[in-house]
């Protein structure tokens, strides 16, 4: 037992996890409704997007969570202007926009600030690293993800289920779809200090679609996201520190094996 | 239960000022069930926005009795959500549980009985996507039947419908008149639109109202259809031709 109880003896090991447990609360439950709704490239662009908000935050003396909530709030507003005016579809668009944050970031990282060592920070996070303001904005995000889905997880099925006929039911679908984006943002500014830029998905998105494949009920799928999100944050913090790898990576190894497991499980399950 | 729907001089349409519907003016009187014909695109979804509230009057006014309930098509929803049969019709009782409190048990035993009452009692567990076509459409119809609404607007609710369920569904809309409660069934189907009480022929504005014996006229299908029909059986029967856009 000594592979678990020696690293969890230490301060900033005690620290990432915790961090985890708050991540793995707020991105299950917040990933299964973005998975339900179809958002899962959508919330992985709006992480992608937030880079260059991050490349910026130091030099200029801006929080990064506030500067990474402007790049993704920013990255959000171009594409709705994109999509409604028919310019190109929703998901060319997403796809347009997250490349060239992306290589917006870079240029700023590598000629305008010279970010050098830190951008690798930036787009793959630090677990290992984190501040008081990092667990903080994690409980933040998990306990906002707790109150919406005890709130709005009627308004969210719903609306999801059948968009046409919801507001019929006496939904305000367009308020629920309002909430359900501004968490998003929020999951995502608190997820981006652990795994990066390009990793949210690791915690937004893996989990749930993973729990997709083992359940078909809402409540087991919400308890199972946040149960793998956990499990893979956990395996990927003592991975990273036994073989020294960068931990967001090591959860994101962890979280697409956890995938394909499921996904052959359930493929021998049906075909039996 | 007694029920009225009023509509003068309607016309209404989108965001862009655009009319899709103009002149509309009917009234139903409880216990009527009023077929809705006309192509795609002559404006029934319109008139069903119209009088659901989602979309404002230009012109003209609507009386209803209460809040409508809305039967979509089932292939509208998302066949994917892992919802069952009584998920779904328990969310005809959302609108009166506020967002603190959770749904109320006589709220559960309401949608158990409207499920047992559109025969699906022993589907009540399964995945709505997992039912088929004509068992999906009776789920939504229990869904109206939890909300309790005396003004039910159901969408085509006939299309891509086993026998069983065709069968199922005239007998529950039967029972649903005789309780009072006033039906518009959208349909592009004239046959269909035979059944019922009155007939309101849309083709982007009212062509005309009333019984289906006297309505179902050649220059009426004409008028509303335009050159997609095709008369049938020496002219006395006509059937509407649908060209879709796949």
């Amino acid at each position: 037992m000594r592979w678990l109880t020696d690293p969890l003896a230490l301060p900033f090991m005690q620290r990432a996890l915790l961090a985890t447990l708050l991540l793995a609360v707020a991105a299950g439950l917040l990933g299964t409704w973005i998975v339900l709704r179809r958002l899962a490239f959508f919330a992985h662009a709006v992480g992608t997007a937030t880079f260059p908000g991050l490349v910026v935050a130091g030099p200029w003396g801006i929080a990064p969570p506030l500067a990474a909530l402007g790049a993704g709030l920013g990255f959000a507003g171009l594409l709705a202007r994109m999509t409604r005016r028919g310019v190109t579809s929703a998901d060319a668009a997403t796809g347009l926009l997250l490349t060239a944050a992306l290589a917006l970031g870079a240029i700023l990282a590598s000629d305008v600030y010279r970010s050098g060592a830190g951008v690798d920070r930036l787009l793959f996070g630090t677990l290992l690293g984190l501040g008081d303001g990092d667990v903080a904005l994690a409980a933040g995000a998990a306990a906002a993800a707790v109150a919406a889905t005890a709130a709005l997880a009627r308004t969210w099925l719903a609306t999801g289920f059948d968009p046409a006929g919801a507001a019929a039911l006496g939904i305000r679908a367009a308020r629920g779809d309002w909430l359900l984006l501004a968490l998003l943002a929020v999951t995502v500014v608190a997820v981006l200090p652990a795994v990066g830029a390009l990793l949210v998905s690791t915690l937004l998105v893996v989990p749930a679609a993973t729990a997709r494949l083992l359940t078909e009920s809402l409540g087991a799928l919400l308890a199972a996201a946040v149960a793998l999100a956990a499990f893979q944050g956990v395996a990927g913090l003592l991975l990273a520190y036994h073989l020294d790898l960068p931990p967001g990576p090591a959860i994101a190894v962890i979280g697409g094996g956890g995938f394909a497991l499921a996904a052959l499980g359930s493929s021998l399950r049906r075909a039996r | 239960m007694s029920a009225a729907v009023e509509v003068a001089g309607l016309s209404a349409g989108y965001g862009n000022g655009a009319i899709a519907l103009r002149d509309v003016s009917f009234t139903a009187t409880a216990g009527q069930a009023v077929a809705v014909l006309g192509p795609n695109g002559g404006g029934k979804t319109t008139l069903f926005r119209a009088l659901l509230g989602e979309l404002p009057a230009a012109t003209g006014s609507i009386d209803l009795v209460g809040m409508p309930a809305y039967v979509p098509q089932t292939e509208r929803s998302r066949l994917d959500f892992p919802v069952s049969a009584l998920d779904v019709a328990l969310m005809g009782a959302y609108a009166r549980t506020p967002w603190y409190r959770r749904i109320a048990g006589s709220d559960h035993a309401l949608a158990r009985a409207a499920l047992e009452r559109v025969g699906l009692t022993d589907r009540a567990g399964l995945r709505f996507g997992a039912l088929s076509g004509g068992q999906r459409q009776r789920v939504l119809i229990a869904r109206a039947l939890v909300q309790d609404a005396g003004v039910l607007l159901l969408d085509e609710p006939f299309a891509g419908v086993d026998r069983t369920s065709e069968e199922a569904i005239m007998q529950i809309l039967d029972e649903l008149r005789a309780e009072g409660r006033v039906m518009l069934i959208a349909t592009h189907d004239v046959e269909q639109a035979r059944r019922w009480d009155q007939v309101l022929c849309l083709a982007g504005s009212q062509i005309a109202y009333g019984p289906p014996v006297d309505t179902l006229t050649n220059a009426v299908l004409e008028g509303t259809y335009g050159e997609e029909i095709v008369m049938l059986d020496c002219g006395h029967r006509a059937v509407a031709i649908q060209h879709h856009s796949h």
